[in-house]
């Protein structure tokens, strides 16, 4: 799964976002930030991490979560990272 | 004693089972129709739950429009409302019951005619509440968290605010922005009586000019289930015949969800500004059993009600709403402590249960709405189903010590229209009672 197929994944999770302006949604990129150019309130934040596991299959660490940056790309390195290692503990 | 200000119902909205709107409702009720149906959701659920039939509100009913996360889940991630009236910001924070409470809100002021300062006054309070928890919502973290071993994030960062016991409140309170008390008063069956009359004795006592106020129950099969474990629930009825106040062969209440909200202002503001009056509320009254037992209803915990409320305001009531559940017990003991206040001639009894079933929270205060409109039409609809009044007495009145009437049920079948009746109607009690013995009565008149 590349970063261009992941960034349309999760922006499937986002237009499930009802408080994300699907408007919006329309010109995501890697650099697009969740706070300042989408307005996303904190509230949301961790619930778009959940979905994002659920979508992925794979379950971010506590720490992972914690120190995650604002924008598209933080997530898509987290998720890229989480599936690494999630298929790494599975054996493959 | 102290007189307080007087209290006037200026704005009324709701959901309800089966109806588009108020003006639906209003059709239904006093033209004698059943808002009972078979539930599929417990129906499908065969020999699992005894009873099949509620007065229910699918989640996609009345322009509302749920979101599910997962196919196949039976348990939304949040709503859209068609109609436009509700942001996102806000729907996301709320439970369907909630959905409901905000619409019921919004009617309630649009009616009211409270401007936008009236209406984020910090005179203006908030007192709404529902009977039951955030099932529904807490599917989903029993799901995650207890069965898949998930973190604890998975329940959703909503789980708290979509299911805390004032979110109905809460939600109405961020909606319509009022600076003043925001409040739930949570009493079960009593719950809905007991938000009005809270917000009253608020408005009463000064504390408030105005108060958005009233009762919930979101649709749940946790709250269905609940009730059909105790046996309580009526069983084995075409599903419009099966809520049966009073009737000989009633077997339980039906389960139903609704809502009902209501706009109250401090009397003589409502009139300098030329609102129109739906009624003055003359009094408000609750107090407990006291006998210890959780379930059975008090006789004497209900004629001391009534004397509570007759102690400062004049009870001389056209019609008693009772709370008249359908339960083998409850219906004829309150038809009793009626009969021995008030005598056995002069008014009507009105038991709306028998057309849409038991709201819980909701009742008290969809109850109370039923109330208004009879006030309105001058009419009181008849009680479905209540076709046999038992021609012997109950087992409480064979029992020693027992105080009340020594006459059956069927010496009072004149108090009882089977059929919606037209007379004067200038006051009208209203009655609702909860588990743990909690006793509630309201009295509103005509504003004439």
């Amino acid at each position: 799964m590349d970063r261009k197929e992941i960034l349309a994944g999760l922006i499937e999770v986002l237009r499930t976002i009802r408080t994300v302006d699907p408007a919006k949604l329309e010109n995501v990129t890697e650099e697009t930030d969740f706070m300042t150019d989408m307005n996303t309130p904190s509230t949301e934040l961790i619930n778009i991490a959940a979905k994002v596991e659920q979508k992925f299959d794979v379950e971010f660490e506590d720490e992972d979560i914690d120190e995650l940056g604002s924008k598209v790309k933080d997530v898509i390195d987290l998720i890229i990272k989480a599936k690494a290692r999630t298929e790494e503990e599975r054996g493959n | 004693m102290v007189t307080g200000r007087k209290v006037a119902v200026v704005g009324m909205g709701g959901s309800f089972p089966d109806c588009a709107d108020i003006n639906e409702f209003d059709q239904k009720i006093f033209s004698g129709q059943s808002l009972i149906r078979e539930w599929s959701k417990a129906a499908e659920r065969d020999k699992q739950i005894r009873s099949k039939v509620a007065g229910y509100i699918n989640d996609n009913d009345l322009g509302i429009e749920p979101i599910y996360l997962v196919e196949g889940y039976d348990w939304p991630e949040t709503f859209i409302d068609t109609r436009g009236r509700i942001p996102d910001i806000n729907l996301s924070t709320a439970d369907l019951g909630c959905v409901w409470a905000m619409n019921g809100a919004l009617d309630s002021i649009e009616m009211a005619g409270w401007t936008k300062e009236e209406t984020q006054s910090e005179m203006t309070g908030v007192v709404v509440a529902s009977g039951g928890g955030g099932n529904v919502i807490m599917r989903n973290a029993w799901h995650a968290f207890f069965e898949l071993g998930k973190k604890s994030r998975q329940a959703g960062s909503h789980m708290v605010d979509r299911a805390m016991s004032y979110r109905e409140a809460a939600n109405i309170s961020c909606l319509i922005k009022n600076r003043g008390v925001c409040e739930s008063i949570i009493s079960a069956c009593a719950t809905g009586l007991g938000n009005i009359g809270y917000a009253y004795r608020l408005i009463k006592f000064g504390l408030q000019d105005r108060a958005i106020a009233g009762g919930v129950e979101g649709t749940s099969l946790e709250t269905f289930i609940g009730f059909d474990a105790m046996q309580v629930l009526s069983k084995g009825f075409a599903p419009a015949e099966s809520s049966r106040p009073f009737d000989i062969k009633r077997n339980g209440f039906v389960c139903s969800f609704g809502a009902g909200i209501v706009a109250l202002e401090e009397y003589e503001m409502a009139k300098a500004r030329g609102a129109n009056i739906l009624a003055v509320i003359d009094e408000y009254f609750n107090n407990s059993d006291g006998d210890g037992d959780m379930f059975y209803p008090s006789y004497n915990g209900q004629i001391r009600m009534w004397k509570g409320l007759s102690a400062n305001a004049h009870i001389k009531p056209d019609v008693v709403k009772v709370h008249g559940t359908a339960t083998p017990v409850g219906d004829i003991l309150e038809l009793i402590s009626v009969v021995d206040t008030l005598g056995e001639e002069g008014y009507h009894v009105s038991a709306p249960k028998s057309q849409f079933g038991h709201m819980l929270g909701a009742a008290g205060s969809v109850e109370f709405i039923v109330a208004l409109l009879m006030l309105k039409n001058q009419q009181v609809p008849g009680c479905l189903n209540s076709d046999t009044l038992n021609p012997e007495l109950e087992n409480f009145q064979k029992k020693e010590g027992w105080q009340g009437s020594m006459k059956p049920a069927a010496a009072y079948r004149h108090l009882i229209p089977q059929e919606t009746i037209s007379k004067e109607i200038n006051q009208v009690v209203c009655l609702n009672y909860g588990f743990g013995g909690t006793n509630s009565a309201m009295a509103i008149s005509r504003d004439i």
